[in-house]
């Protein structure tokens, strides 16, 4: 039993989605689909759960995660209902769902908030620079402090939280199951996926889905390389070679792929391109100013001149508390952990059914 | 007796001669009584083979003439053709199959083949001995149609025939014409109301001469046949003169105590027993309807146009056909179907569209405004288990389109469609997807598995297990359940008793044949129209009657009509009128006559089809079927049952 509820519907179109209505239900979406299958059939269902409105239906479901949006489906929808924007959009409606904060969907519904967020994020760090508290070579340690406690809060109290409701909607409301053998014998999807994204290559049959699974796979690395180079190994202020030259090295991957992507955003030649919400063009500009930011600031300490221009340091760390405190915990960021965990969790279904 | 008979044995091309002997065929034929000339051809149907054949008749004074060739469906007209060009009549010729009956089926077994053709064509040459020329039978035709109903597609063949210079009598039972679309809003594709079709066709009917027409009035009796009917019609009074005074008439239908359900809306509304015309009725005169009437005279009190006194009429006219327009009902739902007569908010698609029609800034049903619609389709139609196996047609897009049309007029309102497949074909499909792209939303059951109506809590629910949806059980919280109902016939048995004119599994009228004769009725005269003849919409409606009025118009344009004079025939000397062929015949086609003082059967030819099936109830064989004489067939039977 569900109950139909067309509300449901006007609400995801917030979250990005159009013309899924159009929808006459004739299934040569999920018939082209190269990563559906019998037992796990989409995204016509997913279609057809927005357009009744059965939101239970969507909410336990971990089918959005499991497309990796080749267009294919949009391309040959005869009704032009475009059913690749809708799994998109269902992404961004899920990732509030499992929000315990509901900022999630507060960000996603309005721009405005996030633009809100940003500009108090300048003020803050503005603020703190020029009302003398730090100097600059403080100003960059507790730049550095930052960048280790907000990874370790934003993980434990938003991340956490949401992966533990994400488990309880989509596998323990659903299948009731728990058992240490098999959620331990199923990590392995978890940590392949997290890793590889592998699924992108059976996802599309297009080459272009497999150059862009390669310049993700380097933008994935690359960015958890140079978390780990800046915060770890204190990138700015090493004086190891080798730390210095990966720090370059990976930077410069990150702002080289998302400037890739940004332009990619621009020409809208593919379909999961055309259409573009505004935490998709956040999330990509943020990362390429914090790849590029970063690059420059270690140029200007190599070159010694960041103490007469330290608005360098400045725009870097803005951009970084925006994508640490906004983007990483609210926003597009979240796909990367959901993505895998979805993986690990049908796997875990999967056995339960079994 | 024929003895100077023609036989050609045709090749074929080798289609024939390839499997059959055909020089043995004849030879073999040659030596049969009468037969004077026997010859093959190659091709029978081309056209030097043809003259060749009449030149032959003509030179050997040829009485009767055999083709053994393809099947009869092929070439008889062919051949029948070759046989007056030379002079001959046409039932002088007897056809032979000696190619779908023998060389094709026997091509494995030439001998037995050539063995099988040689006793066919002497069959043939056996009848063709005894054939008789038979004229066809000539009737003086009146040149003037009867249509009965005067909705779309009554009115639209009237103005047809009409323009054809043909005198129409238009027949409509009810006070009003327009039939159905005067009840209808605005109609797909063409945003055009019902009223401003009615009022068009309307204008072009009273302002045509040829067209005479007659309100409340029904055919009561009908004698004749193709050519010349003759038709009893009762008129029903309006009780109201034609020159009325506006105030007064108010006022009279104002003091009418009685209040009766009003048929227009059907039923969502009342009217009074005296009852002025809709806005979309035409003639525009009120009218007294006598079975609710309790003659207190009220009315006639205030108004002295009013007559309570006026009579009924009977008015007999002839006509050479009659062209049936009767249109259909919508099908109205059993008690507690979805929830119908149960639930109040469970409605009809006909009292929905009337529903907002008459609403303005709001829809509200039963004091309550309406934000979410449900409608159930195929109510009465493609039934599981009811008689009425057929689809409608016209109801999917009906609905879809006034589910639009309610979008515009009303907003925000939920529109939930449970449907069994929709079917909007053609150009309608533009509306289906218009109603998907603005968010209204499709659900489907499956045949064996129909949605449910139910009422909680002052809630009324549907619930379907969607096929769309795995079968999930969806539930729809709605505020008003419109049932789409589909066509049935007109309640009008009288009218087929009248005419005979036969129904087929549906109920509705049939025709000849669906595809080759689509408006013709086995009862020669009598055509059919509109949804009469089974569910259409008004474009289709409309084309079947254009096809209705130009078939009528080839049996009445001209003074005389020919008949196929394949009839029975009976022998006065024989018959001792027991009745029995009477009773048989399907068509009316024999009666009871006085002849030299004695009782005996006769038959109207322009009526019999020539079935024969009286042939065998008579006890003394007094009846024989022309061109199908006992001779003639016994003679047939001899020469297959004895080889050469």
């Amino acid at each position: 039993m569900a109950k139909t509820d067309l509300k449901f519907g006007k609400k995801l179109k917030k979250y990005g989605a159009i013309d899924f209505n159009a929808c006459y239900n004739c299934g040569t979406c999920t018939a082209v689909c190269d990563l559906a299958n019998k037992d796990v059939s989409f995204p016509r269902n997913m279609v057809r759960a927005s357009v009744l409105g059965t939101s239970e239906d969507v909410k336990s479901s971990l089918k959005p995660w499991l497309c990796y949006y080749c267009g294919e489906c949009t391309t040959f929808c005869p009704q032009e209902a475009k059913p690749g924007e809708l799994m998109m959009s269902l992404r961004r409606y899920l990732t509030s769902r499992y929000d315990w904060t509901g900022l999630s969907g507060v960000f996603y519904r309005n721009t405005v908030a996030y633009i809100i967020g940003f500009l108090l994020i300048i003020a803050g760090v503005l603020g703190l620079y020029f009302s003398n508290i730090f100097d600059q070579e403080e100003m960059m340690h507790y730049g550095h402090y930052f960048e280790m406690f907000a990874i370790a809060g934003v993980f434990a109290f938003i991340l956490l939280p949401n992966i533990i409701r994400m488990w309880k909607y989509t596998v323990w409301d659903t299948v009731k199951f728990f058992n240490i053998k098999v959620y331990f014998g199923s990590l392995k999807e978890l940590l392949v996926h997290m890793f590889t994204q592998k699924r992108t290559l059976s996802c599309g049959t297009e080459r272009e889905n497999k150059v862009w699974w390669i310049q993700h796979l380097v933008l994935v690395i690359g960015y958890m390389s140079l978390l780990v180079i800046t915060v770890f190994l204190d990138w700015f202020s090493t004086d190891y070679m080798v730390v210095n030259l990966a720090g370059y090295l990976v930077s410069f991957f990150i702002f080289a792929i998302t400037f890739l992507f940004i332009i990619k955003r621009v020409k809208k030649k593919d379909e999961k391109t055309t259409f573009s919400h505004p935490s998709d063009w956040f999330f990509v500009i943020w990362l390429f100013f914090m790849g590029f930011s970063a690059f420059l600031v270690r140029i200007f300490v190599d070159l010694d001149i960041l103490e007469n221009n330290f608005w360098m340091y400045l725009f870097h760390i803005i951009i970084l508390v925006q994508w640490a405190l906004i983007i990483v915990p609210f926003g597009k960021w979240t796909h990367f952990l959901y993505r895998s965990f979805a993986m690990y969790f049908d796997d875990i279904v999967t056995k339960a059914n079994k | 007796m024929k003895t100077k008979i023609g036989v050609y044995i045709c090749h074929c091309g080798g289609n024939i001669s390839d499997y059959v002997d055909v020089e043995k065929v004849k030879e073999a034929v040659a030596k049969e009584d009468g037969v004077l000339m026997s010859r093959t051809t190659v091709f029978a149907c081309a056209d030097s083979s043809q003259n060749e054949m009449i030149a032959d008749i003509k030179e050997n004074n040829i009485e009767a003439l055999v083709v053994a060739s393809c099947s009869p469906k092929l070439h008889l007209p062919t051949f029948q053709a070759v046989a007056e060009r030379a002079g001959l009549n046409k039932f002088n010729y007897v056809h032979a199959n000696i190619r779908e009956q023998v060389s094709w089926p026997h091509s494995d077994d030439k001998e037995g083949a050539t063995a099988k053709a040689i006793q066919i064509v002497r069959a043939a040459i056996a009848k063709v001995r005894l054939s008789e020329a038979i004229e066809p039978v000539e009737i003086k035709t009146q040149q003037s149609v009867l249509v009965i109903g005067a909705g779309v597609a009554g009115m639209k063949a009237a103005t047809s025939l009409s323009k054809m210079g043909i005198k129409v009598h238009l027949v409509e039972k009810e006070h009003f014409i327009g039939g159905r679309i005067s009840h209808w809003d605005v109609l797909c594709t063409t945003d055009e109301t019902g009223k401003e079709l009615v009022t068009r066709l309307y204008n072009e009917i009273i302002t045509d001469k040829n067209i005479t027409l007659y309100t409340g009035t029904e055919l009561v009796e009908s004698a004749g046949s193709k050519g010349d009917f003759k038709a009893k019609l009762k008129v029903t009074p309006r009780y109201v003169k034609d020159m009325c005074d506006k105030d007064a008439l108010a006022k009279a239908i104002d003091v009418c105590p009685v209040e009766v359900k009003d048929e227009f809306n059907f039923n969502i509304t009342t009217r009074k027993a005296i009852y002025h015309n809709f806005p979309s009725e035409y003639p525009q005169a009120a009218v007294i309807d006598m079975k609710n009437c309790t003659r207190c005279g009220e009315c006639e009190k205030i108004c002295k146009f009013i007559d309570l006194n006026q009579q009924e009429e009977n008015v007999e006219i002839r006509v050479g056909t009659i062209l049936v327009a009767t249109g259909f009902d919508p099908y109205t739902p059993q008690s507690s179907e979805f929830g119908y007569d149960v639930i109040d908010n469970v409605i009809t698609l006909p009292q929905f569209k009337r529903l907002v029609a008459n609403s303005d800034k709001e829809l509200v049903w039963n004091n309550k405004k309406i934000n979410s619609i449900s409608y159930i389709y195929c109510v009465g139609s493609r039934q599981p288990e009811g008689e009425n196996k057929y689809c409608s047609r016209y109801c999917c897009t009906t609905t879809i389109y006034s589910a639009i049309k309610t979008a515009e007029k009303f907003a925000g309102i939920n529109q939930y469609h449970i449907t069994r497949g929709v079917r909007t074909y053609g150009k309608q499909e533009a509306l289906y997807f218009k109603a998907l792209k603005s968010g209204q939303v499709f659900l489907q059951s499956a045949d064996d598995d129909l949605p449910k109506v139910e009422s909680k809590n002052n809630q009324t629910i549907v619930k379907v297990n969607d096929v769309l949806t795995n079968k999930q059980n969806i539930e729809i919280e709605t505020d008003l359940v419109v049932l789409v109902t589909g066509m049935v016939p007109r309640k009008n048995a009288n009218i087929s008793e009248i005419l005979k004119i036969p129904k087929g599994r549906d109920s509705f009228y049939n025709e000849i044949h669906m595809k080759l004769r689509p408006v013709e009725t086995v009862i020669d005269g009598v055509t059919i129209a509109g949804a009469s003849q089974g569910p259409k919409n008004v474009v289709e409606s409309i084309n079947s009657a254009l096809s209705a009025a130009i078939k009528s118009y080839s049996f009445v344009c001209n003074d005389t009509l020919m008949v196929e004079p394949l009839v029975a025939e009976i022998d006065s000397d024989l018959c001792t009128w027991c009745g029995d062929c009477q009773d048989i015949c399907e068509f009316d086609a024999i009666s009871k006559v006085q002849l030299d003082g004695k009782d005996v059967a006769q038959v109207n030819f322009s009526v019999c089809k020539g079935c024969g099936h009286c042939l065998p109830v008579c006890k003394t064989n007094a009846i024989q079927l022309k061109n199908f004489s006992d001779d003639e067939v016994e003679h047939m039977i001899d020469v297959l049952a004895n080889e050469i």
